[in-house]
């Protein structure tokens, strides 16, 4: 029952439906992606510079060498949404094991994790990411790995409240008293009833290693075999004066994605915390 | 980091307050070893993790053959010694503000970003600059107009400016304001032969800083808006009304100030990411500050100076992150910040 409520919440907010529409087309495109445009995307198929509208076989032009933008943008949707996907699980894994740590053991464990989420607060986040990709080589588990290594922090910290909260709640008392091991009043019994509100951030956090990969790949650091979204501007970004669209359109798809990803994850907290919906 | 509450005590005065700030000061200076210390950890760490030596990189970079002067290397960098000596006489040589030097700029690492640090920090001042003046004015606007035209409007552009890529909205608002329009420079900070008169930098700033400014504004005002709405409802804005005084009086000097504080505590969580935004949007307007040179160095793997842009960077993070808790005590005297 209280499943159906809380969708009920979900599906009153417009805008966090609207998103999830819009995510839920993002996503299919990127999976049907082959079916669409069975051929290379990178491979030269018309006049180079058409603009939007110019042929009605492209609908969205060509670029300077005459490559299909919708077909890039479509194949760009998978390799965009994978690294989101996975950098947030990589930040997810990080941060809700040292949270949950740091939160049931408390004192100096504690205090050694949250100097830590401090620290890597400190580091300026894209130039960890650069350094660490320029280091160990572009390559797309690097990239992934080093925007999960950014992004955990507040998921830590969210774990870490959670935990705080529910540590001496009865339920887990009686399972310390029937002499069950932490690791699995951890894992099975606090984590459970910890998760709701950090599932909700780690929405957000797919978001935010959307814009990350795409200003890495911008910078030309990208991983060289993948075209995503990032790299379509970076590569426009040489004709603006004749031809901007061919930067703007990939732009507005990063746009729209991030938008619906936060829309998205802002219904989802609300629908979590009716209370705090008119805020 | 900034604004944990502790319980309240009354207010201080003069030299009370001047003593607390002063304590405040101390104790993040101390906090801030242990912290500067692991950055320096992690730094040395990615070096140990580099594929291949860190030398031998270097002297492919540089196209170093003589085994000679790779002995010397070794020994100068102390490849020979065991990892902890040389995580050791890392840190000595950084204590001294050695950070290698810079073939490519053919200075010592710290000098080439000297040189760029004064761009950079302009361009981040003007862009928190612009980022608070509008975001809190936005989110005012919202608040006091709360579900009529002006809120949805606020709400929709914050929507979309925290969701928009910096680079791509510096490039459009280059089609726009340079080459549609002419009005604006494309980039650069100054005329090629200009003399760097001060009309002549914020020409070209403002472009930069719009870019950067404009996804911050959006944060700021969306926390501004929930802010205000929050502290409208406490009972001290109550009684401040009863008192007689008009709305504007007390939204003015009642509950503008005590909702700047959540403003305040992001400005300073946020310090980092606007340094790192830095680095994208100064390589779009060839701003010539510290992100160009992390870039250049990136791209032609000069690690020496990107890793002292990382530490460099974190040291200006936790400055600007004291800063903004001192602020933080002189606009709200009632708060003991652990």
């Amino acid at each position: 029952m209280q499943r159906f409520e809380f969708l009920g919440r979900f599906a009153r907010n417009r805008g966090a439906l609207v998103g999830a529409g819009l995510i839920l087309v993002v996503a299919l495109m990127a999976i049907l992606a082959p079916v669409f445009f069975p051929t290379d995307p990178l491979r030269i198929v018309g006049l180079p510079e058409l603009w939007p509208g110019e042929d009605s076989e492209f609908p969205l032009g060509t670029d300077s060498l005459g490559r299909d933008i919708l077909a890039m943008i479509v194949h760009g949707a998978r390799a965009t949404l994978l690294i989101g996907l996975f950098a947030s699980a990589v930040a997810t894994i990080i941060g809700v094991g040292v949270g949950a740590i740091a939160g049931y053991f408390g004192g100096w464990v504690d205090e050694i994790a949250m100097r830590a989420a401090e620290l890597f607060q400190t580091i300026p986040n894209l130039i960890f990411v650069l350094t660490i990709v320029v280091i160990l080589g572009s390559t797309l588990s690097n990239i992934v790995i080093a925007i999960g290594i950014v992004s955990w922090t507040p998921i830590a910290r969210m774990t870490r409240a959670e935990f705080l909260a529910l540590r001496d709640r009865e339920f887990v008392q009686a399972c310390r008293s029937m002499g069950m091991s932490d690791f699995r009043i951890i894992l099975t019994e606090i984590l459970p009833n910890a998760l709701p509100p950090v599932i909700v951030l780690s929405s957000l956090v797919v978001a935010g290693a959307i814009l990350f990969e795409s200003a890495v790949s911008f910078l030309g650091l990208g991983d060289p075999n993948v075209a995503s979204w990032g790299r379509l501007v970076g590569d426009g970004r040489q004709l603006i004066r004749s031809s901007w669209y061919i930067c703007a359109i990939p732009g507005i798809a990063i746009m729209i994605t991030v938008l619906c990803l936060n829309l998205v994850g802002d219904g989802l907290n609300d629908a979590l915390n009716p209370k705090l919906r008119d805020r | 980091m900034a604004g944990e509450l502790v319980s309240p005590t009354p207010a201080l005065r003069g030299s009370a307050r001047r003593a607390a700030a002063l304590k405040l000061l101390r104790r993040r200076l101390i906090q801030a070893v242990p912290l500067m210390l692991g950055v320096v950890v992690i730094n040395f760490c990615l070096i140990q993790m580099a594929p291949g030596s860190f030398l031998e990189l270097m002297t492919a970079e540089n196209q170093v053959s003589d085994p000679a002067t790779v002995a010397l290397l070794r020994k100068t960098y102390g490849l020979d010694d065991p990892v902890w000596m040389q995580l050791l006489k890392y840190i000595w040589a950084l204590l001294h503000f050695d950070f290698g030097f810079s073939y490519r700029q053919n200075m010592p690492v710290i000098q080439a970003i000297w040189i760029h640090l004064p761009a950079t920090i302009l361009l981040m001042v003007s862009s928190i600059a612009l980022a608070v003046t509008i975001g809190v004015a936005a989110g005012v606007v919202a608040s006091m107009k709360v579900r009529t035209f002006w809120d949805s409007l606020v709400s929709v552009a914050a929507m979309f400016f925290y969701a928009a890529p910096s680079f791509w909205l510096g490039i459009m608002l280059i089609v726009l304001f340079s080459v549609k329009l002419g009005w604006l420079p494309v980039g650069g900070m100054m005329k090629i032969g200009g003399n760097g008169g001060v009309l002549e930098i914020l020409h070209h700033l403002i472009l930069p800083t719009l870019a950067l400014g404009l996804f911050y504004a959006a944060i700021y005002a969306r926390v501004m808006r929930s802010s205000m709405l929050e502290v409208a409802q406490l009972d001290f804005v109550r009684t401040a009304r009863a008192k007689g005084l008009s709305r504007n009086q007390v939204t003015i000097h009642h509950v503008l100030r005590n909702a700047l504080l959540p403003v305040v505590t992001i400005l300073g969580v946020q310090m980092g990411t606007v340094l790192a935004g830095s680095v994208v949007i100064e390589s779009v307007f060839s701003w010539p500050g510290v992100g160009s040179l992390l870039f250049d160095s990136v791209s032609s793997r000069n690690y020496p100076v990107v890793l002292g842009i990382m530490v460099l960077g974190s040291l200006v993070v936790i400055a600007a992150n004291i800063a903004v808790d001192l602020i933080y005590m002189w606009l709200d005297p009632r708060i003991e910040i652990r």
